[in-house]
Protein backbone atom coordinates (compact mmCIF):
# COMPACT_ATOMS: atom_id res chain seq x y z
CA UNK A 1 0.00 0.00 0.00
CA UNK A 2 2.73 2.41 1.05
CA UNK A 3 4.74 1.53 -2.04
CA UNK A 4 1.79 2.12 -4.33
CA UNK A 5 1.27 5.53 -2.87
CA UNK A 6 4.90 6.52 -3.41
CA UNK A 7 4.81 5.68 -7.11
CA UNK A 8 4.88 8.93 -9.07
CA UNK A 9 1.51 9.55 -10.68
CA UNK A 10 2.71 10.47 -14.12
CA UNK A 11 -0.56 11.67 -15.59
CA UNK A 12 -0.91 14.45 -13.03
CA UNK A 13 2.68 15.52 -13.50
CA UNK A 14 2.12 15.76 -17.23
CA UNK A 15 -0.35 18.63 -17.06
CA UNK A 16 0.66 21.07 -19.73
CA UNK A 17 2.20 24.45 -19.03
CA UNK A 18 -0.06 25.79 -21.77
CA UNK A 19 -3.05 25.12 -19.55
CA UNK A 20 -1.60 27.23 -16.75
CA UNK A 21 -0.64 30.17 -18.92
CA UNK A 22 -3.87 30.10 -20.93
CA UNK A 23 -6.08 32.32 -18.69
CA UNK A 24 -3.46 35.08 -18.61
CA UNK A 25 -2.63 34.66 -22.30
CA UNK A 26 -6.28 34.76 -23.35
CA UNK A 27 -6.84 38.04 -21.48
CA UNK A 28 -3.61 39.63 -22.73
CA UNK A 29 -4.34 38.61 -26.32
CA UNK A 30 -7.98 39.79 -26.33
CA UNK A 31 -7.54 43.04 -24.40
CA UNK A 32 -3.98 44.12 -25.24
CA UNK A 33 -2.42 42.36 -28.25
CA UNK A 34 -5.42 42.35 -30.58
CA UNK A 35 -6.39 45.98 -29.77
CA UNK A 36 -2.77 47.09 -30.26
CA UNK A 37 -2.72 45.58 -33.75
CA UNK A 38 -6.31 46.51 -34.51
CA UNK A 39 -5.72 50.27 -34.20
CA UNK A 40 -3.59 50.11 -37.37
CA UNK A 41 -6.47 48.59 -39.35
CA UNK A 42 -9.08 50.84 -37.69
CA UNK A 43 -7.09 53.90 -38.63
CA UNK A 44 -7.85 53.28 -42.32
CA UNK A 45 -11.61 53.27 -41.68
CA UNK A 46 -14.30 55.82 -41.15
CA UNK A 47 -15.91 54.19 -38.12
CA UNK A 48 -18.79 55.62 -36.16
CA UNK A 49 -18.71 54.45 -32.56
CA UNK A 50 -22.45 54.91 -32.01
CA UNK A 51 -23.93 53.30 -35.12
CA UNK A 52 -21.04 50.89 -35.65
CA UNK A 53 -20.99 51.67 -39.38
CA UNK A 54 -17.62 51.66 -41.10
CA UNK A 55 -16.08 52.04 -44.52
CA UNK A 56 -12.54 51.88 -45.84
CA UNK A 57 -11.12 55.30 -46.60
CA UNK A 58 -7.44 54.40 -47.08
CA UNK A 59 -5.13 57.08 -45.68
CA UNK A 60 -7.73 59.85 -45.44
CA UNK A 61 -7.56 59.89 -41.63
CA UNK A 62 -3.79 60.36 -41.71
CA UNK A 63 -3.93 63.03 -44.38
CA UNK A 64 -6.40 65.03 -42.34
CA UNK A 65 -4.55 64.38 -39.05
CA UNK A 66 -1.04 65.18 -40.20
CA UNK A 67 -1.71 67.84 -42.85
CA UNK A 68 -4.90 69.71 -42.03
CA UNK A 69 -5.83 69.27 -38.38
CA UNK A 70 -4.82 72.41 -36.49
CA UNK A 71 -6.04 71.03 -33.16
CA UNK A 72 -3.90 67.94 -33.50
CA UNK A 73 -0.85 70.04 -34.38
CA UNK A 74 -1.50 72.14 -31.32
CA UNK A 75 -1.94 69.00 -29.19
CA UNK A 76 1.49 67.73 -30.25
CA UNK A 77 3.15 70.98 -29.18
CA UNK A 78 1.20 71.17 -25.94
CA UNK A 79 2.19 67.57 -25.19
CA UNK A 80 5.84 68.40 -25.77
CA UNK A 81 5.40 71.45 -23.53
CA UNK A 82 3.87 69.24 -20.85
CA UNK A 83 6.64 66.62 -21.11
CA UNK A 84 9.43 69.21 -21.06
CA UNK A 85 7.80 70.98 -18.12
CA UNK A 86 7.09 67.87 -16.09
CA UNK A 87 9.80 65.27 -16.64
CA UNK A 88 13.05 67.17 -15.91
CA UNK A 89 11.47 69.04 -12.99
CA UNK A 90 10.08 66.02 -11.23
CA UNK A 91 13.23 63.97 -11.94
CA UNK A 92 15.55 66.66 -10.60
CA UNK A 93 13.37 67.22 -7.56
CA UNK A 94 13.06 63.48 -6.99
CA UNK A 95 16.84 63.06 -7.15
CA UNK A 96 17.44 66.07 -4.90
CA UNK A 97 15.08 64.75 -2.23
CA UNK A 98 16.47 61.22 -2.54
CA UNK A 99 20.04 62.44 -2.01
CA UNK A 100 18.94 64.30 1.11
CA UNK A 101 17.06 61.28 2.41
CA UNK A 102 19.86 58.84 1.61
CA UNK A 103 21.23 58.60 5.08
CA UNK A 104 20.27 57.11 8.43
CA UNK A 105 18.35 59.84 10.21
CA UNK A 106 15.31 60.20 12.47
CA UNK A 107 11.95 60.59 10.68
CA UNK A 108 13.45 59.40 7.38
CA UNK A 109 10.68 56.89 6.64
CA UNK A 110 7.99 59.38 7.57
CA UNK A 111 9.39 62.07 5.27
CA UNK A 112 9.72 59.57 2.42
CA UNK A 113 6.13 58.41 2.93
CA UNK A 114 4.77 61.96 2.94
CA UNK A 115 6.58 62.78 -0.29
CA UNK A 116 5.37 59.55 -1.91
CA UNK A 117 1.71 59.75 -0.84
CA UNK A 118 0.40 61.90 -3.75
CA UNK A 119 1.51 59.22 -6.23
CA UNK A 120 -0.93 56.61 -4.86
CA UNK A 121 -3.91 58.87 -4.23
CA UNK A 122 -6.84 59.08 -6.66
CA UNK A 123 -6.31 61.67 -9.40
CA UNK A 124 -9.94 62.78 -9.37
CA UNK A 125 -9.92 63.95 -5.77
CA UNK A 126 -6.41 65.42 -5.73
CA UNK A 127 -7.06 67.30 -8.97
CA UNK A 128 -10.33 68.58 -7.52
CA UNK A 129 -8.45 69.98 -4.53
CA UNK A 130 -5.87 71.56 -6.81
CA UNK A 131 -8.66 73.30 -8.68
CA UNK A 132 -9.63 74.93 -5.35
CA UNK A 133 -6.01 75.86 -4.75
CA UNK A 134 -5.94 77.38 -8.26
CA UNK A 135 -9.23 79.27 -7.80
CA UNK A 136 -8.69 82.75 -9.29
CA UNK A 137 -10.53 84.72 -6.58
CA UNK A 138 -10.23 82.76 -3.36
CA UNK A 139 -7.56 80.15 -4.08
CA UNK A 140 -4.67 79.78 -1.70
CA UNK A 141 -2.07 80.00 -4.47
CA UNK A 142 -3.27 83.44 -5.50
CA UNK A 143 -3.37 84.42 -1.83
CA UNK A 144 0.30 83.49 -1.68
CA UNK A 145 1.10 85.51 -4.83
CA UNK A 146 -0.88 88.41 -3.45
CA UNK A 147 1.00 88.17 -0.19
CA UNK A 148 4.34 88.72 -1.92
CA UNK A 149 2.93 91.54 -4.05
CA UNK A 150 2.36 89.65 -7.32
CA UNK A 151 -0.88 89.89 -9.32
CA UNK A 152 -3.51 87.13 -9.20
CA UNK A 153 -3.50 84.64 -12.06
CA UNK A 154 -6.49 82.92 -13.66
CA UNK A 155 -4.74 79.58 -13.38
CA UNK A 156 -7.20 77.31 -15.14
CA UNK A 157 -8.92 79.79 -17.44
CA UNK A 158 -6.00 81.64 -18.97
CA UNK A 159 -4.34 80.06 -22.02
CA UNK A 160 -0.91 80.95 -20.73
CA UNK A 161 -1.37 79.66 -17.19
CA UNK A 162 -3.37 76.48 -17.61
CA UNK A 163 -0.48 74.27 -18.77
CA UNK A 164 1.91 75.46 -16.03
CA UNK A 165 -0.87 74.75 -13.51
CA UNK A 166 -1.30 71.20 -14.81
CA UNK A 167 2.48 70.71 -14.91
CA UNK A 168 2.76 71.84 -11.29
CA UNK A 169 0.06 69.35 -10.32
CA UNK A 170 1.82 66.54 -12.19
CA UNK A 171 5.18 67.35 -10.62
CA UNK A 172 3.52 67.25 -7.19
CA UNK A 173 1.87 63.96 -8.11
CA UNK A 174 4.87 62.20 -9.66
CA UNK A 175 7.95 63.38 -7.74
CA UNK A 176 7.45 60.90 -4.90
CA UNK A 177 7.73 58.02 -7.36
CA UNK A 178 11.05 59.35 -8.67
CA UNK A 179 12.30 59.91 -5.12
CA UNK A 180 11.57 56.30 -4.17
CA UNK A 181 13.24 54.88 -7.30
CA UNK A 182 16.28 57.12 -6.82
CA UNK A 183 16.51 56.16 -3.14
CA UNK A 184 16.56 52.51 -4.18
CA UNK A 185 19.24 53.29 -6.76
CA UNK A 186 21.34 55.13 -4.17
CA UNK A 187 20.94 52.31 -1.64
CA UNK A 188 22.19 49.94 -4.33
CA UNK A 189 25.40 51.92 -4.80
CA UNK A 190 26.46 51.53 -1.20
CA UNK A 191 28.60 54.05 0.65
CA UNK A 192 32.10 52.69 -0.18
CA UNK A 193 32.97 54.78 -3.24
CA UNK A 194 31.55 57.91 -1.71
CA UNK A 195 33.66 57.25 1.41
CA UNK A 196 36.75 56.71 -0.71
CA UNK A 197 36.21 60.02 -2.49
CA UNK A 198 35.67 61.70 0.87
CA UNK A 199 38.98 60.33 2.12
CA UNK A 200 40.59 61.73 -1.03
CA UNK A 201 39.28 65.14 0.02
CA UNK A 202 36.55 65.56 -2.60
CA UNK A 203 33.87 68.07 -1.72
CA UNK A 204 30.21 67.05 -1.48
CA UNK A 205 29.32 68.54 -4.87
CA UNK A 206 32.38 66.91 -6.54
CA UNK A 207 31.51 63.56 -4.94
CA UNK A 208 27.98 63.81 -6.27
CA UNK A 209 28.96 64.89 -9.76
CA UNK A 210 31.94 62.58 -10.30
CA UNK A 211 30.94 59.53 -8.29
CA UNK A 212 27.22 59.29 -7.51
CA UNK A 213 25.74 60.72 -10.71
CA UNK A 214 27.66 58.47 -13.14
CA UNK A 215 27.01 55.40 -10.99
CA UNK A 216 23.33 56.27 -10.85
CA UNK A 217 22.97 56.38 -14.63
CA UNK A 218 21.07 53.05 -14.92
CA UNK A 219 18.50 54.41 -12.46
CA UNK A 220 18.31 57.73 -14.28
CA UNK A 221 17.83 55.90 -17.55
CA UNK A 222 14.95 53.88 -16.08
CA UNK A 223 13.31 56.89 -14.43
CA UNK A 224 13.61 58.94 -17.63
CA UNK A 225 11.95 56.22 -19.69
CA UNK A 226 9.06 55.71 -17.27
CA UNK A 227 8.49 59.46 -16.86
CA UNK A 228 8.63 60.20 -20.59
CA UNK A 229 6.15 57.47 -21.45
CA UNK A 230 3.76 58.43 -18.65
CA UNK A 231 3.91 62.10 -19.67
CA UNK A 232 3.53 61.63 -23.43
CA UNK A 233 0.29 59.70 -22.98
CA UNK A 234 -1.19 62.01 -20.33
CA UNK A 235 -5.00 62.17 -20.34
CA UNK A 236 -6.54 62.15 -16.89
CA UNK A 237 -5.29 65.43 -15.34
CA UNK A 238 -6.22 67.21 -18.58
CA UNK A 239 -9.67 65.68 -18.48
CA UNK A 240 -10.25 66.94 -14.95
CA UNK A 241 -8.60 70.36 -15.15
CA UNK A 242 -9.45 71.31 -18.71
CA UNK A 243 -12.18 69.04 -19.98
CA UNK A 244 -14.30 67.38 -17.43
CA UNK A 245 -17.31 65.24 -18.06
CA UNK A 246 -19.37 68.10 -19.42
CA UNK A 247 -16.51 70.09 -20.91
CA UNK A 248 -15.46 67.20 -23.11
CA UNK A 249 -18.78 67.34 -24.94
CA UNK A 250 -17.78 70.69 -26.35
CA UNK A 251 -14.30 69.46 -27.18
CA UNK A 252 -12.65 70.73 -24.01
CA UNK A 253 -8.92 71.14 -23.98
CA UNK A 254 -8.90 74.22 -21.82
CA UNK A 255 -8.89 77.90 -22.82
CA UNK A 256 -7.79 78.33 -26.43
CA UNK A 257 -6.99 74.57 -26.51
CA UNK A 258 -3.91 75.39 -24.43
CA UNK A 259 -4.24 72.17 -22.45
CA UNK A 260 -4.95 69.91 -25.41
CA UNK A 261 -2.61 66.91 -25.42
CA UNK A 262 -2.42 64.02 -27.87
CA UNK A 263 -3.95 61.58 -25.38
CA UNK A 264 -6.75 63.98 -24.52
CA UNK A 265 -7.49 64.68 -28.19
CA UNK A 266 -7.65 60.93 -28.78
CA UNK A 267 -10.20 60.62 -25.98
CA UNK A 268 -12.32 63.50 -27.27
CA UNK A 269 -12.34 62.26 -30.87
CA UNK A 270 -13.35 58.77 -29.76
CA UNK A 271 -15.78 59.37 -26.94
CA UNK A 272 -17.20 62.85 -27.51
CA UNK A 273 -17.31 62.87 -31.31
CA UNK A 274 -17.40 59.04 -31.74
CA UNK A 275 -14.87 59.15 -34.60
CA UNK A 276 -13.34 55.76 -33.83
CA UNK A 277 -11.29 55.54 -37.02
CA UNK A 278 -9.83 59.01 -36.59
CA UNK A 279 -9.11 58.32 -32.92
CA UNK A 280 -7.38 55.09 -33.98
CA UNK A 281 -5.11 57.11 -36.27
CA UNK A 282 -4.22 59.33 -33.29
CA UNK A 283 -3.62 56.16 -31.24
CA UNK A 284 -1.21 54.90 -33.89
CA UNK A 285 0.74 58.16 -33.83
CA UNK A 286 0.87 58.12 -30.01
CA UNK A 287 1.93 54.46 -30.02
CA UNK A 288 4.70 55.14 -32.54
CA UNK A 289 5.95 58.09 -30.46
CA UNK A 290 6.12 55.89 -27.37
CA UNK A 291 7.85 53.08 -29.25
CA UNK A 292 10.31 55.59 -30.67
CA UNK A 293 11.14 56.95 -27.22
CA UNK A 294 11.69 53.44 -25.93
CA UNK A 295 13.75 52.50 -28.96
CA UNK A 296 15.87 55.66 -28.83
CA UNK A 297 16.63 55.21 -25.17
CA UNK A 298 17.42 51.53 -25.49
CA UNK A 299 19.53 52.18 -28.60
CA UNK A 300 21.48 55.34 -27.80
CA UNK A 301 21.36 56.35 -24.18
CA UNK A 302 21.77 52.89 -22.72
CA UNK A 303 25.14 52.58 -24.47
CA UNK A 304 26.36 55.53 -22.46
CA UNK A 305 24.93 54.23 -19.22
CA UNK A 306 27.57 53.24 -16.77
CA UNK A 307 26.97 49.75 -15.46
CA UNK A 308 29.14 48.62 -12.63
CA UNK B 1 29.02 65.62 22.27
CA UNK B 2 29.39 63.44 19.22
CA UNK B 3 25.65 62.89 18.84
CA UNK B 4 24.93 66.55 19.29
CA UNK B 5 27.39 67.39 16.52
CA UNK B 6 25.77 64.76 14.30
CA UNK B 7 22.31 66.12 14.95
CA UNK B 8 23.61 69.59 14.13
CA UNK B 9 25.06 68.27 10.88
CA UNK B 10 21.66 66.90 9.90
CA UNK B 11 19.92 70.22 10.50
CA UNK B 12 20.31 71.61 6.95
CA UNK B 13 18.73 68.44 5.57
CA UNK B 14 15.69 68.86 7.78
CA UNK B 15 15.46 72.54 6.91
CA UNK B 16 15.03 71.52 3.27
CA UNK B 17 13.16 68.23 3.67
CA UNK B 18 10.50 69.28 6.16
CA UNK B 19 9.16 72.23 4.10
CA UNK B 20 9.15 70.02 1.01
CA UNK B 21 7.29 67.25 2.80
CA UNK B 22 4.82 69.87 4.04
CA UNK B 23 4.27 71.03 0.46
CA UNK B 24 3.51 67.48 -0.62
CA UNK B 25 1.02 67.01 2.21
CA UNK B 26 -0.56 70.45 2.00
CA UNK B 27 -3.29 69.60 -0.58
CA UNK B 28 -4.59 66.83 1.69
CA UNK B 29 -4.69 69.25 4.61
CA UNK B 30 -6.42 71.75 2.36
CA UNK B 31 -9.03 69.14 1.42
CA UNK B 32 -9.78 68.81 5.13
CA UNK B 33 -9.86 72.59 5.70
CA UNK B 34 -12.34 73.23 2.88
CA UNK B 35 -14.51 70.26 3.77
CA UNK B 36 -14.94 71.56 7.32
CA UNK B 37 -15.58 75.17 6.33
CA UNK B 38 -18.71 77.08 5.37
CA UNK B 39 -19.63 78.67 2.05
CA UNK B 40 -18.67 82.00 3.59
CA UNK B 41 -15.33 80.82 4.97
CA UNK B 42 -14.37 79.24 1.66
CA UNK B 43 -15.25 82.25 -0.47
CA UNK B 44 -13.19 84.65 1.54
CA UNK B 45 -9.92 86.22 0.56
CA UNK B 46 -7.35 85.71 1.94
CA UNK B 47 -8.53 82.17 2.81
CA UNK B 48 -8.78 80.64 6.27
CA UNK B 49 -5.77 78.38 6.76
CA UNK B 50 -7.18 76.19 9.53
CA UNK B 51 -10.23 73.89 9.68
CA UNK B 52 -13.42 75.28 11.22
CA UNK B 53 -15.06 72.08 12.42
CA UNK B 54 -18.31 71.97 10.44
CA UNK B 55 -18.52 68.21 10.49
CA UNK B 56 -22.18 68.41 9.46
CA UNK B 57 -20.90 69.07 5.90
CA UNK B 58 -20.24 65.35 5.65
CA UNK B 59 -23.86 64.62 6.54
CA UNK B 60 -24.90 67.09 3.84
CA UNK B 61 -22.62 65.41 1.31
CA UNK B 62 -24.24 62.04 1.92
CA UNK B 63 -27.75 63.53 1.86
CA UNK B 64 -28.68 63.24 5.54
CA UNK B 65 -28.80 67.01 5.97
CA UNK B 66 -29.79 69.61 3.37
CA UNK B 67 -27.07 71.24 1.25
CA UNK B 68 -26.51 74.59 3.04
CA UNK B 69 -26.17 76.43 -0.29
CA UNK B 70 -29.51 75.31 -1.75
CA UNK B 71 -31.51 73.90 1.16
CA UNK B 72 -32.08 70.75 -0.88
CA UNK B 73 -31.08 67.23 0.11
CA UNK B 74 -28.37 65.84 -2.18
CA UNK B 75 -29.25 62.52 -3.80
CA UNK B 76 -25.79 61.08 -4.43
CA UNK B 77 -25.75 57.26 -4.24
CA UNK B 78 -22.39 57.13 -2.46
CA UNK B 79 -23.07 53.72 -0.94
CA UNK B 80 -23.74 52.30 -4.41
CA UNK B 81 -20.56 53.95 -5.79
CA UNK B 82 -18.43 52.56 -2.96
CA UNK B 83 -19.99 49.12 -3.33
CA UNK B 84 -19.26 49.18 -7.08
CA UNK B 85 -15.66 50.19 -6.49
CA UNK B 86 -15.16 47.49 -3.86
CA UNK B 87 -16.71 44.81 -6.08
CA UNK B 88 -14.52 45.80 -9.03
CA UNK B 89 -11.32 46.24 -7.02
CA UNK B 90 -11.66 42.99 -5.06
CA UNK B 91 -12.64 40.79 -7.98
CA UNK B 92 -10.12 42.16 -10.43
CA UNK B 93 -7.38 41.82 -7.79
CA UNK B 94 -8.40 38.20 -7.19
CA UNK B 95 -8.41 37.52 -10.93
CA UNK B 96 -4.98 39.07 -11.39
CA UNK B 97 -3.57 36.98 -8.55
CA UNK B 98 -4.91 33.74 -10.03
CA UNK B 99 -3.73 34.43 -13.58
CA UNK B 100 -0.33 35.72 -12.40
CA UNK B 101 0.37 32.78 -10.09
CA UNK B 102 -0.62 30.19 -12.70
CA UNK B 103 1.29 31.81 -15.56
CA UNK B 104 4.27 32.80 -13.41
CA UNK B 105 4.59 29.23 -12.16
CA UNK B 106 4.34 27.73 -15.65
CA UNK B 107 6.95 30.13 -17.06
CA UNK B 108 9.29 29.42 -14.15
CA UNK B 109 8.92 25.71 -13.51
CA UNK B 110 7.23 23.85 -16.36
CA UNK B 111 8.78 22.86 -19.68
CA UNK B 112 6.64 23.50 -22.73
CA UNK B 113 7.44 24.25 -26.37
CA UNK B 114 7.97 27.89 -27.28
CA UNK B 115 8.20 29.00 -23.65
CA UNK B 116 10.97 31.56 -24.20
CA UNK B 117 9.31 33.08 -27.24
CA UNK B 118 5.94 33.34 -25.52
CA UNK B 119 7.47 34.95 -22.43
CA UNK B 120 9.28 37.43 -24.68
CA UNK B 121 5.98 38.33 -26.30
CA UNK B 122 4.40 38.82 -22.88
CA UNK B 123 7.16 41.27 -21.96
CA UNK B 124 6.67 43.05 -25.30
CA UNK B 125 3.01 43.54 -24.42
CA UNK B 126 4.18 45.60 -21.44
CA UNK B 127 5.07 48.33 -23.93
CA UNK B 128 1.47 48.83 -25.05
CA UNK B 129 -0.04 51.70 -23.05
CA UNK B 130 -3.72 51.36 -22.13
CA UNK B 131 -4.45 54.79 -23.61
CA UNK B 132 -3.52 53.52 -27.07
CA UNK B 133 -5.98 50.63 -26.95
CA UNK B 134 -8.99 52.56 -25.56
CA UNK B 135 -10.89 52.62 -28.84
CA UNK B 136 -10.61 48.96 -29.92
CA UNK B 137 -11.22 47.82 -26.34
CA UNK B 138 -14.41 49.86 -26.24
CA UNK B 139 -15.54 48.23 -29.51
CA UNK B 140 -14.75 44.76 -28.15
CA UNK B 141 -16.75 45.42 -24.97
CA UNK B 142 -19.64 46.85 -26.97
CA UNK B 143 -19.67 43.70 -29.13
CA UNK B 144 -19.75 41.59 -25.96
CA UNK B 145 -22.65 43.76 -24.68
CA UNK B 146 -20.57 44.53 -21.61
CA UNK B 147 -20.92 48.33 -21.65
CA UNK B 148 -22.19 49.48 -18.25
CA UNK B 149 -21.33 46.35 -16.28
CA UNK B 150 -18.93 45.13 -13.63
CA UNK B 151 -17.14 42.75 -15.97
CA UNK B 152 -16.24 45.65 -18.28
CA UNK B 153 -14.19 47.08 -15.40
CA UNK B 154 -12.78 43.74 -14.23
CA UNK B 155 -12.00 41.35 -17.07
CA UNK B 156 -9.85 43.62 -19.32
CA UNK B 157 -7.49 44.07 -16.34
CA UNK B 158 -7.58 40.41 -15.30
CA UNK B 159 -4.02 39.67 -16.42
CA UNK B 160 -0.95 41.71 -15.55
CA UNK B 161 2.47 41.48 -17.19
CA UNK B 162 3.99 42.93 -14.04
CA UNK B 163 2.22 40.25 -11.97
CA UNK B 164 3.35 37.39 -14.21
CA UNK B 165 6.90 38.71 -14.19
CA UNK B 166 7.02 39.08 -10.41
CA UNK B 167 5.60 35.59 -9.79
CA UNK B 168 7.97 34.01 -12.31
CA UNK B 169 10.94 35.68 -10.62
CA UNK B 170 9.83 34.33 -7.26
CA UNK B 171 9.21 30.77 -8.48
CA UNK B 172 12.58 30.72 -10.28
CA UNK B 173 14.17 31.35 -6.89
CA UNK B 174 12.47 28.40 -5.16
CA UNK B 175 14.90 25.57 -4.34
CA UNK B 176 14.57 22.74 -6.86
CA UNK B 177 14.76 20.19 -4.01
CA UNK B 178 11.24 21.11 -2.99
CA UNK B 179 9.87 20.05 -6.35
CA UNK B 180 11.96 16.87 -6.45
CA UNK B 181 10.81 15.83 -2.99
CA UNK B 182 7.21 16.51 -3.94
CA UNK B 183 7.61 14.46 -7.13
CA UNK B 184 8.82 11.46 -5.14
CA UNK B 185 5.53 11.64 -3.30
CA UNK B 186 3.73 11.58 -6.63
CA UNK B 187 2.66 15.19 -6.42
CA UNK B 188 1.93 16.86 -9.75
CA UNK B 189 2.47 20.47 -10.68
CA UNK B 190 -1.00 21.67 -9.73
CA UNK B 191 -0.94 20.07 -6.28
CA UNK B 192 2.61 21.26 -5.69
CA UNK B 193 1.66 24.80 -6.68
CA UNK B 194 -1.47 24.77 -4.50
CA UNK B 195 0.06 23.14 -1.41
CA UNK B 196 3.68 24.29 -1.39
CA UNK B 197 4.75 26.91 -3.94
CA UNK B 198 1.81 29.32 -3.74
CA UNK B 199 1.74 29.46 0.10
CA UNK B 200 5.46 30.31 0.03
CA UNK B 201 4.80 33.06 -2.52
CA UNK B 202 2.88 35.30 -0.14
CA UNK B 203 5.29 38.29 -0.37
CA UNK B 204 5.09 38.84 -4.16
CA UNK B 205 1.36 38.09 -4.06
CA UNK B 206 0.85 40.82 -1.45
CA UNK B 207 2.80 43.28 -3.60
CA UNK B 208 0.76 42.44 -6.71
CA UNK B 209 -2.52 42.61 -4.79
CA UNK B 210 -1.70 46.00 -3.22
CA UNK B 211 -0.61 47.54 -6.54
CA UNK B 212 -3.62 46.24 -8.36
CA UNK B 213 -6.09 47.19 -5.66
CA UNK B 214 -4.80 50.76 -5.51
CA UNK B 215 -4.86 51.09 -9.30
CA UNK B 216 -8.36 49.67 -9.44
CA UNK B 217 -9.63 51.93 -6.66
CA UNK B 218 -8.19 54.99 -8.40
CA UNK B 219 -9.25 53.99 -11.94
CA UNK B 220 -11.03 56.84 -13.65
CA UNK B 221 -10.63 57.06 -17.43
CA UNK B 222 -11.75 53.53 -18.32
CA UNK B 223 -14.79 53.38 -15.99
CA UNK B 224 -15.78 56.85 -17.22
CA UNK B 225 -15.91 55.41 -20.74
CA UNK B 226 -17.57 52.05 -20.07
CA UNK B 227 -20.17 52.94 -17.44
CA UNK B 228 -23.19 55.14 -17.95
CA UNK B 229 -25.44 54.46 -14.98
CA UNK B 230 -25.12 54.76 -11.23
CA UNK B 231 -25.64 51.00 -10.98
CA UNK B 232 -22.06 50.34 -12.09
CA UNK B 233 -20.25 53.66 -11.65
CA UNK B 234 -17.27 53.56 -9.28
CA UNK B 235 -16.63 56.31 -6.70
CA UNK B 236 -14.08 58.16 -8.83
CA UNK B 237 -16.53 58.65 -11.68
CA UNK B 238 -19.31 59.42 -9.20
CA UNK B 239 -17.17 62.10 -7.53
CA UNK B 240 -16.29 63.66 -10.88
CA UNK B 241 -19.94 63.68 -11.97
CA UNK B 242 -20.97 65.22 -8.63
CA UNK B 243 -18.38 67.98 -8.86
CA UNK B 244 -19.54 68.92 -12.35
CA UNK B 245 -23.26 68.45 -11.95
CA UNK B 246 -23.48 70.77 -8.96
CA UNK B 247 -20.88 73.50 -9.08
CA UNK B 248 -22.45 75.52 -6.30
CA UNK B 249 -20.92 74.10 -3.16
CA UNK B 250 -17.17 73.42 -3.13
CA UNK B 251 -17.38 72.56 0.57
CA UNK B 252 -19.34 69.42 -0.24
CA UNK B 253 -17.02 68.58 -3.15
CA UNK B 254 -14.10 68.65 -0.74
CA UNK B 255 -16.04 66.46 1.70
CA UNK B 256 -16.72 64.03 -1.16
CA UNK B 257 -13.05 64.08 -2.19
CA UNK B 258 -11.96 63.27 1.32
CA UNK B 259 -14.43 60.39 1.62
CA UNK B 260 -13.13 58.91 -1.64
CA UNK B 261 -9.48 59.42 -0.66
CA UNK B 262 -9.63 58.27 2.94
CA UNK B 263 -9.98 54.48 2.43
CA UNK B 264 -7.01 54.35 0.05
CA UNK B 265 -5.01 56.71 2.27
CA UNK B 266 -5.54 54.44 5.29
CA UNK B 267 -4.68 51.37 3.25
CA UNK B 268 -1.53 53.05 1.95
CA UNK B 269 -0.39 54.11 5.42
CA UNK B 270 -0.93 50.58 6.76
CA UNK B 271 0.85 48.92 3.83
CA UNK B 272 3.28 51.67 2.86
CA UNK B 273 6.32 49.49 3.56
CA UNK B 274 5.21 46.89 1.00
CA UNK B 275 4.00 49.46 -1.55
CA UNK B 276 7.11 51.65 -1.40
CA UNK B 277 9.30 48.54 -1.32
CA UNK B 278 7.53 47.13 -4.37
CA UNK B 279 7.99 50.37 -6.32
CA UNK B 280 11.65 50.50 -5.34
CA UNK B 281 12.17 46.88 -6.43
CA UNK B 282 10.56 47.56 -9.81
CA UNK B 283 13.12 50.33 -10.33
CA UNK B 284 16.12 48.18 -9.42
CA UNK B 285 15.09 45.54 -11.94
CA UNK B 286 14.67 48.08 -14.70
Amino acid sequence: MAIARRRPRRQEGQISGFLLISPAMLLLIVFVAIPALWIFWLSFQRWDLISGTSDYIATANYQRLLLRDEVFRKSVWQTVYYVVGTVPTSMALGLFLAVLLNRAMPLRDLLRTLIFTPYVMPIVSTALIFSFIYHPDVGVLNALLNGVGLPKINWLSSPRAVMPAIILYSVWQHTGYNTVIYLAGLANLGPELDEAARVDGARAWQRFWHVTWPLLSPTTYFVLLVNMIASFKVVQPILIFAGGVSGAVAGGGGPDKAAETIGYYLYVQAFSFFHAGYAAAISVVLFLIILAITGLQVGIISRRVFYR
Amino acid sequence: MMTRRRAFGLLPRYLVLVPFAALFVFPFYWMLVISLGTLQSVFVFPPYLYPLGHFENYLSAVGLLPDPSTGQYLQIPWARYFLNTVIVAVSSTALVLVTSVLAGYAFASMPFPGKRVIFGLVLAIYMVPAEVTLVPNFIILADLHWIDSYQAQIVPFGASVFGIFLMRQFFLGLPHDLWEAAQLDGTGHLRFLWLIAAPLARPPMVTIALFHFVASWNAFLWPLIVTNSDNYRPVQVGLEAFSYADATNPVLHAAGSLMVTLPILIMFLLAQRQIVGGIAASGIRG
